[in-house]
């Protein structure tokens, strides 16, 4: 394989990678951008998305079968219940918090709190087990020279533009986008204005966490296997993800992952030292980015009261 | 083998939780002495038998002890050792260092003349002095940890194979399959790294070559980039050393990434799960496995005899368990006594000696000379041996 093909099935690999990032961090980044909660519950919720996918498909695949048929009602069905579970996770969790005002580090450990009562109660569920997510996808694509792209691996490509592309639509052009950024600007004078605040940032949770759960359904159909602390690490990523962008930033939030994705796909291939220093590059350029320009790429700057 | 580990934990866990809530009496005391043919014990040899009866590993030591008693009954049958019947008395390790230095004292007290068994390396350490001061000649069955190696006293001798035999295993297998470029993958935890770091060097100190070493993230489920280079170096052969999870997702996206090279998987892998969550990918894969009754030809008649007498399947080392009792019936009778040093010569002069599990000789170092790691493929769906 020649240079010249490594890079481009790396950079291949490494947008994959980071489209499930970025639907991921695209979750963190709508629920901080309208309250300010840094929402660590969120990785747990990509989870819970992939068990939920995974019990649809236990259902539906034997009516529809384990191919696409099968693969997107599962999906569909995960999205409208774990955004459900998020607007739960909202009207228990956080919406008493924020009727007292109360102080936003008490939002952000109910937020950790959140996360761990959602893993641990999936894994109580599960036995702690692996689950294989058993589909019918073949490895049948497309090859130019070496290089070789799974129909799997477009699809979910084509698919994760696709949801960013509607959720675009959603927050720019519809009536309930424009409350959320208003909302965001100024929530008093919002209320002032008639909109009810509360349904809205329900709203932005359902939005976000049937992201995240399509993201976790697409990781379960993709990698073949889900389990309980899946959400830890990209948890994590998509965090990064999303501060890199520019956290609060939509746009910010879909660049912010794929370019981690590009980067974390780059530190494999460093010559001389070994794949183990794979994080510690990635993270190594990130918080130089992030020296350079604190707020992200695409963040606006304002003053942080945490 | 940190899965044994962490059994290990559980089990004392345990045995203090019992100790606390005031249940300490049953597993301070265990069952203990029963001797297994009590009309021969004027006049038989006693073996004892330290094995953990009690906590979470009491399935294991009860199924190696009906593996052990069958060993004894067909010796029995058959005359016994020099003109005596063998007799054995089980002492409860219970997995627990603590208790399995009292029940060494016991069996010692209990006046046997060798000792057969030892499924918790934790537990099997701190016997070694005791057993050794008195000459017992002692067969550990199960146990497989370094340290047994290392602080061997000159008594005991392993005949389950350690991390050295797998790795010879895998030599084995890699230059039967004509591997050129063997790539290694690993995940930095002790037990992983370590398989990976001593494969390495016996692959290179054997003239070949290891054309990358590369070492994951547990919990990563993204192996793509990997995969890419491994293909660019055109590897043909990939080893991965650890468990059956992330193993299982590396094997489905090498063959994603049009892999076409051989694959093979340390015994972390060795699980049924991992068929199971590779799917189709898993096909032809190869898996190092410590020696199962289930994939042994010559214990077939064993695990149907088991099955007979038990009503239920032998367990993962009940092959084994049965094989150091012969073993010590062996030696006993080629040494023609029950003089202790005379039955420890006796035993370093094993030469190979046939088990349900392998041929067993031994090496200097009192281990396995030739492992006893077996080698499955998956083929239709399940493991099959090689």
């Amino acid at each position: 394989m020649s240079v010249f093909y490594i890079v481009i099935q790396q950079i291949v690999n490494g947008l994959i990678l980071g489209s499930f990032y970025s639907l991921v961090a695209l979750g963190y980044s709508m629920v901080y951008g309208i309250i300010k909660l840094l929402n660590f519950a969120h990785g747990d919720i990509y989870m819970a998305g992939a068990f939920v996918g995974f019990g649809a498909l236990g259902i539906f695949g034997s009516i529809l079968g384990v191919g696409w048929a099968g693969i997107t009602v599962a999906l569909l069905i995960s999205m409208i219940l774990v955004g459900i579970l998020g607007m739960l996770v909202h009207r228990l969790a956080y919406q008493p918090l924020l009727n007292k005002r109360a102080p936003r580090m008490s939002l952000l450990i109910t937020a950790v709190g959140v996360s761990f009562t959602l893993f641990n109660g999936v894994m109580v569920l599960t036995n702690g087990e692996y689950k294989a997510f058993t589909t019918s996808l073949g490895y049948e694509g497309i090859s130019i020279g070496p290089v070789n792209i799974t129909y799997t691996q477009i699809v979910m490509v084509v698919a994760t533009a696709v949801l960013m592309l509607c959720l675009y639509w959603f927050i720019n052009r519809t009536m309930y986008g424009k409350a959320m950024r208003a909302i965001a600007l100024d929530q008093d004078a919002c209320r002032l204005m008639g909109i009810n605040v509360t349904k809205t940032i329900s709203l932005t949770f359902f939005v976000g966490s049937a992201l995240a759960a399509a993201a976790g359904v697409m990781a379960g159909v993709y990698y073949g296997s889900i389990h309980f602390y899946m959400g830890f690490i990209i948890g994590l990523k998509a965090f990064t993800a999303a501060v890199i962008g520019g956290i609060g930033s939509i746009p910010g939030a879909m660049l912010g992952g794929l370019i981690l994705g590009l980067l974390e796909t780059a530190g494999t291939q460093l010559p001389f030292i070994g794949t183990a220093w794979k994080d510690v590059f990635t993270f190594g350029i990130l918080i130089l980015l992030l020296v350079l320009k604190p707020t992200g790429i695409l963040g606006k700057s304002e003053i942080e009261r945490m | 083998m940190s899965k044994k580990y962490l059994k290990k934990m559980a089990a004392t866990l345990l045995v203090l939780g019992l100790a606390v809530t005031g249940c300490g009496n049953q597993a301070a005391a265990p069952s203990g002495s029963s001797s297994s043919q009590p009309e021969a014990t004027g006049d038989a040899i006693k073996i004892g038998l330290p094995l953990p009866m009690t906590g979470s590993e009491a399935t294991y030591g009860k199924d190696m002890e009906n593996a052990i008693k069958m060993a004894v009954d067909e010796v029995n049958a058959n005359g016994g050792v020099n003109g005596k019947k063998i007799a054995t008395v089980t002492g409860d390790d219970a997995c627990d260092p603590q208790q399995a230095t009292a029940a060494a004292n016991k069996l010692v007290s209990a006046g046997v003349v060798a000792i057969v068994g030892g499924y918790c390396s934790g537990a099997v350490v701190p016997t070694l002095t005791i057993y050794n001061e008195k000459n017992l000649p002692y067969v550990v069955e199960a146990a497989n940890s370094s340290k047994i190696v290392a602080q061997n006293q000159g008594n005991t001798y392993l005949i389950n194979g350690t991390a050295v035999h797998q790795t010879q295993k895998a030599v084995e297998l890699f230059k039967k399959l004509g591997a050129k470029n063997v790539a290694i993958v690993e995940q930095g935890d002790a037990y992983s790294s370590d398989l990976a770091k001593q494969t390495e060097s016996a692959w290179k100190e054997a003239g070949n070559t290891v054309i990358s070493h590369d070492v994951t993230t547990k919990g990563e489920q993204d192996f793509s980039s990997l995969v890419t280079n491994l293909k660019s170096k055109n590897a043909d052969l990939v080893f991965w050393t650890a468990y059956y999870a992330d193993g299982a997702l590396l094997i489905k996206q090498l063959r994603q990434g049009g892999y076409k090279g051989a694959i093979v998987v340390g015994d972390g892998s060795s699980d049924p799960k991992l068929v199971q969550m590779a799917g189709p990918a898993g096909e032809g894969t190869y898996v190092l496995s410590p020696p199962v009754a289930e994939f042994l030809p010559a214990a077939k008649q064993f695990a149907d005899a088991y099955k007979a007498k038990f009503n239920q399947t032998p367990g993962a080392y009940a092959p084994l368990a049965y094989d150091g009792m012969k073993l010590m019936a062996d030696a006993l009778k080629r040494a023609g006594s029950t003089d202790g040093k005379a039955i420890i010569k006796a035993l370093a002069d094993t030469k190979d000696y046939a088990g349900l599990a392998g041929k067993v000789t031994f090496a200097t170092d009192k281990t396995l000379k030739e492992s006893n790691f077996i080698v499955l493929q998956i083929k239709g769906g399940k493991f099959v041996l090689q």
